[in-house]
């Protein structure tokens, strides 16, 4: 493998393995607002790194330069989109999850 | 619903006349053992006057009391007219700041209505920030919109443009088309320039709001590409231990909304802060009203982080240079407040306040129901 294709795979693993992450904490966060950090951040950094590798493959022409752009764009509505989210959901009222509320509930689990 | 003392924040508009005459007349109107007085007042606007105001702004004063006298003639009354200029070495960004200077003069002078012209919009067109009258109602003064009329009306989010803003949105369009497109065919630039054409014909009232100061602009690019860097770097290394939390069997999070006033100014440093943080894993912003900044903080250390202001001192640098950068940290400054519960931080928002005020009352159930 030349050094090109060795930065092609760390990058396009790097990316998948944010992408994993943010589907992880999908599932595994308790409520909306830190889901939302999940969905929306790991995932930008998964892409990026996905794109990242979009750029090295096809080196310095135009096509690098779109995913170069894609990139920009998607730093910009990516954190943009969450926190819309998030104040819609704080203006609904819906409030954070706090560890308090996590002992509470398995207490809870427990008396079941 | 007017009291006796009046003040209007006057400015140079084609309503102004009718306005004044309409302050006179409240002031007139109301019922008061004391004679009420009329302010105008005069915002000094966007930057620091240390000398003596400037000579249209005592011309206007001159002129709105010659208005103000000339109404009073006609009746009467003992109502008495004062002109003032409040805002001296202060900076008025936005909406809010306005408020704010002009509720300490109603203070200090026992004013308790404001009478606003309608023109009257110092800060400019800002669609995403709340309007004078709801922060002047914010601070516990009565503000009434003079109830005169205007020549036109125009939409809130449109700006008054010139032709030069449109040719300049129209360049960057029709640029950027052809950067997409790869080439410089005739096909490529017929469609480039219809549809540069469309969006500049639909956006240039609304994306340019002027032209920039180019040699301040150069420079805050120029930081700005030190800032990009810094910012991607704090990205990753956040990432990562979002990733170590995430992955965690214990799942180690804390959250919680932490709220602090940023000591960044306007519009835009506001928002790439706001956008910053929420990049940054593991803070999130929730709610920005001026520079109170509401942040969901994950984990104990991003809280932490957030607080000691890194993020916030880089944005400062790129907006105003190496010496805004020194201001101390929010945890030093002590900006940090209790976040309590969103019926008192949003009860500006008239729709939600309802809603907000229930699940105030049982924030339990609501947690338990996510869990």
């Amino acid at each position: 493998m030349t050094p090109r294709e060795i930065a092609i795979a760390v990058l396009a693993a790097g990316g998948v393995f944010f992408a994993f992450v943010a589907a992880v904490g999908v599932l595994r966060l308790p409520d909306l607002y830190t889901r939302s950090h999940s969905a929306s951040k790991s995932d930008t950094l998964g892409a990026g790194l996905a794109l990242g590798a979009v750029v090295v493959t096809f080196g310095a022409n135009l096509s690098a330069v779109k995913a170069l752009l894609l990139m920009l764009f998607m730093l910009i509505t990516n954190p943009t989109a969450a926190h819309a989210i998030a104040r819609a959901a704080a203006e609904e009222g819906i409030e954070p999850w706090t560890r308090d509320d996590g002992t509470q509930t398995s207490d809870e689990e427990v008396e079941r | 619903m007017t009291g006796a003392n009046v003040l209007v924040p006057v400015r140079e508009s084609v309503t102004l006349r009718n306005t004044v005459a309409y302050a006179v007349d409240s002031a007139i109107e109301s019922e008061s053992e004391s004679p009420p007085t009329v302010h105008f007042v005069f915002p000094l606007v966007r930057r620091a006057v240390l000398g003596p105001p400037p000579d249209d702004a005592e011309e206007l004063l001159g002129r709105v009391e010659a208005w103000a006298e000339e109404d009073l003639e006609e009746r009467e009354t003992d109502v008495r007219v004062e002109t003032a200029f409040v805002g001296r070495e202060e900076y008025l960004f936005n909406p809010g700041d306005y408020a704010d200077v002009l509720a300490r003069y109603a203070t200090e002078h026992g004013v308790e209505t404001v009478v606003l012209d309608p023109e009257f919009n110092p800060a400019g067109m800002t669609p995403l920030l709340p309007p004078l009258e709801t922060e002047l109602e914010r601070l516990g003064i009565d503000a009434e919109i003079a109830p005169v009329e205007r020549p036109t009306r125009r939409f809130p989010i449109m700006r008054r443009a010139s032709l030069g803003q449109f040719v300049v949105l129209f360049g960057w369009a029709f640029g950027f088309y052809l950067l997409i497109a790869g080439s410089l065919a005739p096909f490529e630039l017929a469609t480039g320039a219809i549809s540069g054409l469309v969006v500049a014909a639909l956006l240039w009232r609304i994306s340019l709001s002027g032209f920039a100061n180019v040699r301040r602009l150069a420079g805050r690019l120029a930081r700005m590409g030190l800032y990009a860097p810094y910012l991607l770097w704090e990205i990753a290394v956040a990432n990562v231990q979002i990733a170590y939390v995430v992955l965690h069997p214990k799942l180690p999070i804390d959250p919680e909304i932490v709220e602090f006033d940023a000591a960044v100014w306007s519009e835009l440093p506001v928002t790439t802060l706001a956008n910053s943080i929420t990049l940054t894993p593991g803070t999130l912003t929730v709610d920005v009203n001026r520079r109170q900044f509401t942040v969901h903080a994950l984990t104990t250390e991003t809280r932490k982080d957030l607080l000691d202001g890194g993020l916030e001192r880089a944005v400062r640098f790129v907006f105003y240079g190496r010496s805004a950068a020194r201001i101390p940290s929010p945890a030093e400054r002590n900006a940090e407040r209790t976040w309590e519960s969103d019926a008192d931080a949003e009860s500006d928002v008239a729709e939600n306040s309802d809603s907000d005020a229930e699940s105030g009352a049982d924030d339990d159930s609501t947690g338990g129901e996510n869990a």
